[in-house]
């Protein structure tokens, strides 16, 4: 005869540990770092126009940093994401292997955006490191990280597609939404969303603010953000609004930065 | 040669995805088809249950452990372990502090490394290695060495865990991270080792009426899940939108002899198969 399971007794000890089934826990979540800017520097939209749009971009990064606003960047990927996208989605790569080939070319512009703000406190960091973020921050320092989610090979496949769902702004929004930031900010090249994708159709409209259930709604073909994070939105805790904004316009990223509505504004609902 | 195109201030390699969206779905479904390259495909994924195996102690692990040893003698294993009641625990904790989703996905997989240390600890005369979070590129080289791998099952989403459809607690385990992987690297099959001879209406543990699957359908068994089910949910909807793992067999990690039993693929426990019959 078999021994007995020795449970230790907690209000879980007999859950299946699915979403309907947690036992009579008051769950009242605390919010890690409010107020934590974390903001998106797009990789196609920004980095891979080079110093012409980049240098502008950081510049209101380092004003904001400079005027007590914590910020925290993460980084896309661009073109040459959707190079090896393409390659690999040739040779039927699993979606897993898709996202941890995505995982390389964020982790380049991470480091190259470092560089570029070393004198100014840029740190490089890893998912490892966001609990040392405290202590980056209070030293005034700007930390900068991929905006690739850590999911690599355990990256679902969704339907219809080999491009992994989670990818930079998963990582920018999801980040926000463990901090306790209640805005996520992507820095793109586009004054935000439109009726459709402008650079294909100049009879596109700017949409300058939309809940995501209308977003959803209007099934649009193209979005400017990864539809994961319009499906999670409703559901965050801390993190219920996203915004996105032009970095290619003057004075956007510093108003954004410092709160004000600029750009598109997604709210959760 | 590879080309560089500029013009619209953007730098772009040229590939059928440049300049193009990756949040259209007509350049989404270009990238698609029903096929996956599988990586592994001979390799068998043993998932060892933490409350319902571990949490028993040693009259439930030592005879499983010998059982092993002789199993992988002929098949090429990859083994895991689940938590089991510390990783409740812990959550229990964790959410009465109101720690965020992510800081608790990111808490619970020290508890199942503590069993795959005492796994490790007592395979690896027989031959075992504990395996880095990632580092499925090794396999070739562990498998023909006669070394079985230890792998971690709780996936990496961590920090990152994504919100909860409902509740709050993290949707993506133990059993969803092993799904994965074997999914992931093309895996012949996953064997899950539980304390029960497979899946039932109910759990047979409550309720004496209980009545025992020895095989259902994915889509039959979503339409119409079990009041509480063996295996978390989110390895069943990960599994309707995948191309390769055709079965998920549960066995009895109790009985002897039914893993060996599974292995040779006879037809014990609780086969799930993909398709519909």
């Amino acid at each position: 005869m078999t021994t007995d399971r020795r449970t230790l007794d907690s209000a879980l000890s007999g859950s299946t540990l699915t979403g309907h089934d947690q036992g009579a826990i008051d769950y009242r979540p605390v919010a890690l770092m409010p107020d934590v800017r974390v903001v998106k520097i797009g990789g196609q939209s920004i980095l891979d126009r080079g110093r012409a749009a980049l240098f502008p971009v950081l510049d209101e990064l380092i004003a904001a940093r400079k005027e007590g606003i914590q910020v925290v960047v993460l980084v896309g990927g661009g073109t040459r994401a959707r190079h090896i996208y393409s390659i690999a989605s040739e040779l039927e790569m699993p979606v897993g292997v898709m996202a941890t080939l995505g995982k390389y070319i964020p982790m380049q512009n991470g480091r190259m955006v470092q560089m570029l703000l070393a004198r100014h406190g840029g740190l490089y960091i890893l998912p490892d490191d966001f609990e040392k973020l405290p202590l980056y921050l209070q030293l005034g320092c700007i930390p900068v990280m991929s905006g690739m989610p850590p999911f690599g090979y355990w990256e679902k496949r969704e339907a219809g597609s080999r491009i992994p769902p989670h990818r930079t702004d998963a990582g920018v929004f999801l980040s926000a939404e463990f901090l306790g930031a209640p805005r996520a900010i992507f820095i793109k090249d586009e004054d935000g969303l439109y009726t459709d994708d402008p650079k294909k159709d100049p009879a596109a409209q700017h949409i300058p603010r939309i809940t995501a259930a209308e977003l959803t709604a209007r099934d649009l073909p193209d979005v400017v953000v990864e539809r994961v994070v319009v499906e999670y939105l409703p559901r965050a805790r801390w993190c219920k609004q996203l915004q996105i904004v032009n970095g290619l316009e003057p004075g956007e990223v510093l108003k954004a930065l410092r709160g004000e509505d600029n750009g598109t504004i997604i709210d959760a609902a | 040669m590879t080309k560089l195109v500029e013009g619209d201030g953007r730098t772009h390699i040229k590939s059928p995805l440049m300049r193009e969206s990756l949040q259209n779905r007509g350049v989404l479904a270009g990238t698609d088809s029903d096929h996956d390259l599988q990586i592994f495909p001979d390799v068998t994924l043993v998932g060892i249950g933490g409350q319902s195996i571990f949490d028993r102690g040693r009259d439930a692990i030592l005879p499983l452990v010998e059982e092993l040893a002789e199993c992988k003698k002929d098949h090429k294993l990859v083994l895991a372990v689940g938590g089991g009641t510390r990783v409740r625990h812990t959550m229990s904790i964790a959410l009465d502090l109101g720690l965020p989703v992510g800081g608790v996905a990111q808490l619970v997989g020290a508890m199942e490394e503590l069993n795959a240390i005492l796994l490790n600890a007592l395979m690896a005369k027989h031959g075992s290695m504990p395996m880095q979070r990632d580092h499925f590129w090794d396999l070739p080289l562990y498998l023909s060495s006669g070394i079985t791998p230890i792998a971690i099952s709780i996936p990496p989403y961590h920090l990152w865990e994504p919100p909860p459809e409902e509740g709050n607690l993290p949707m993506h385990g133990s059993d969803f991270g092993l799904f994965q992987m074997a999914e992931v690297l093309g895996f012949k099959q996953v064997i899950f080792v539980k304390d029960e001879r497979g899946l039932y209406d109910k759990d047979p543990k409550k309720h004496d009426d209980a009545r025992f699957i020895p095989r259902i359908s994915l889509p039959e068994l979503r339409a119409n899940p079990p009041a509480e089910n063996i295996l978390d949910e989110a390895l069943f909807d990960a599994w309707a939108n995948s191309n390769h793992l055709a079965t998920v067999r549960i066995v009895n990690g109790l009985e002897r002899g039914a893993l060996t039993a599974a292995l040779r693929g006879e037809d014990v426990g609780t086969l799930i198969t993909r398709e519909a019959p």
